[in-house]
């Protein structure tokens, strides 16, 4: 964990299953308390995740709406982003490259948040076959 | 000596006319992201010292026009039976009033060209006009050379740019033709993750969310960055608003339901727990612009028009139109038979 001024940075460990994101939540929960809590997941380290991992997601995703605040995600790796896909969980997400385009997104709109979301012009399917 | 701008507004043919699935008119005189491109082009013309800004619109067309956002003093409206005579007259009309060049554009046509520059190279080329051209082909933006245009028949010369009275200019910035909703959809994108240099209306309340005046968002919907909500507009709790949406003037987006990748236009309510993802809807009818299909919706509950009566059901697409009160029900929806 580190933080950019409001902003706190958060890495994912590798692995992102129910013991994993229950040890993750636990640690993260204090930051969610905060008042209008800035938040960026960094998934750039996670390797294997399930449907625990879209759970706490989702859950920190509530939290921090609860209190006025954001939760971005940054560094998504293409299995995560198919996960995230499949369950029509990744467009309540701003997701970004890397952590540190995540963290500017709080002060500056950045529409590098722009390139990973799938016009409808361009077939989904594309990046997939590209992935695998 | 000064310059003038003249804008067509309505179909420079007639199979324009037959391409408007949603009922909406013309596409540049839609507002999107708070403000039409019509709109957008006249400040272009306005910002660059153009005051003498014709709107020419036939008749039949009128309906098209709607009220601009801001006050635009230098811009008169004209009614008129035939877009060519008009135009002509318009010409001779600015050459009257000593303006040199004159803009003539169709209202289809947004560039973000240097106009300035458009006009230096126009002047230097001593042409009667000049044609704009961006990589897509070529554009319906033009310059004339008013006291030339005035003793020259160049009406042909606009759509055919190989006639001797005319030169080239290449248009390197953004540029776009609204021809159709699938233009819109591209327009509201390109605004919104700022391809061009034109701006959504309204407050960026955080990065990438624009909120516009009236707009009531409640606390536990979620818009998803960049987006946009237009003036009047009410999201309701748990509605998702994500992936360069743009929710236009006067609509209501009901609980639960999401918007992704779609343009909700002026005046259209959506009922709870649907989700509208590749579309442009408006009022009871939604284009889904992956599948190419046009859904009229009769059922209130699910969309309508916050000013309009209820509208028959039909389900319309590039091969025809499904009356579903004469046709029977399907027991299933398949639309790639429609």
């Amino acid at each position: 964990m580190y933080t950019r001024g409001p902003v706190v940075v958060m890495e994912l460990p590798e692995r992102l299953n129910h013991v994993e994101a229950e040890a993750f939540c636990k640690e993260l929960q204090p930051l969610l308390e905060d008042d209008r809590p800035c938040i960026v997941l960094d998934c750039s380290s996670v390797k294997v995740m399930d449907s625990a991992g879209v759970e706490m997601f989702l859950q920190c995703l509530h939290e921090t709406m609860k209190r006025d605040g954001d939760l971005k995600l940054a560094g998504v790796p293409p299995s995560v982003a198919v996960i995230l896909e499949l369950m029509r969980v990744d467009r309540l997400f701003e997701i970004f490259e890397t952590a540190e385009e995540a963290v500017r997104s709080f002060q500056v709109f950045a529409p590098a948040a722009v390139a990973q979301s799938q016009p409808w012009y361009v077939p989904s399917l594309t990046d997939l076959k590209v992935a695998s | 000596m000064g310059n003038g701008a003249i804008i067509l507004v309505g179909a420079s043919s007639e199979s324009r006319d037959d391409e408007d699935p949603l009922g909406i008119g013309s596409v540049a005189c839609i507002e999107v992201a708070g403000r039409s491109a019509l709109e957008r082009m006249v400040e272009r013309f306005e910002a660059v010292g153009i005051t003498a800004i014709s709107i020419l619109v036939t008749a039949r067309n009128r309906a098209w026009l709607c009220p601009f956002r801001a006050t635009h003093a230098g811009v008169t409206v004209q009614v008129v039976s035939d877009l060519n005579f008009g135009m002509r007259s318009e010409i001779a009309n600015h050459n009257r009033h000593e303006l040199e060049h004159s803009f003539v554009s169709w209202a289809s046509a947004y560039v973000e060209t240097d106009l300035l520059d458009l006009l230096c190279f126009h002047a230097e080329s001593k042409q009667v006009l000049t044609h704009t051209y961006s990589d897509q082909g070529p554009l319906p933006l033009w310059v004339v050379d008013c006291a030339k245009a005035s003793h020259a028949p160049f009406e042909n010369c606009l759509e055919d740019a190989a006639q001797a009275l005319s030169s080239r200019y290449f248009v390197r910035e953004y540029s776009i033709c609204l021809n159709g909703p699938q233009d819109l959809r591209k327009f509201a994108s390109d605004i919104l993750s700022r391809r061009c240099q034109t701006d959504p209306c309204g407050e960026q309340v955080r990065p990438g969310v624009w909120i516009d005046e009236g707009a009531e968002v409640h606390r536990r919907s979620r818009i998803v960055a960049p987006a946009y909500i237009g003036c009047q507009s009410t999201i309701k709790a748990d509605a998702l608003i994500t992936r360069l949406s743009d929710i236009e003037r006067n609509c209501l987006i009901e609980s639960g339901t999401v918007i992704e990748d779609s343009s909700v236009l002026e005046n259209t309510s959506v009922g709870i727990c649907l989700d509208v993802c590749h579309s442009v809807a408006s009022r009871n009818r939604l284009l889904n612009l992956e599948r190419d299909v046009v859904v009229e919706i009769s059922d209130s509950h699910v969309m309508k028009s916050s000013v309009a009566a209820r509208a028959p059901l039909a389900i319309e697409s590039t091969r025809g139109i499904i009356d579903l009160r004469t046709s029977p029900m399907p027991a299933a929806w398949q639309l790639e038979n429609i």
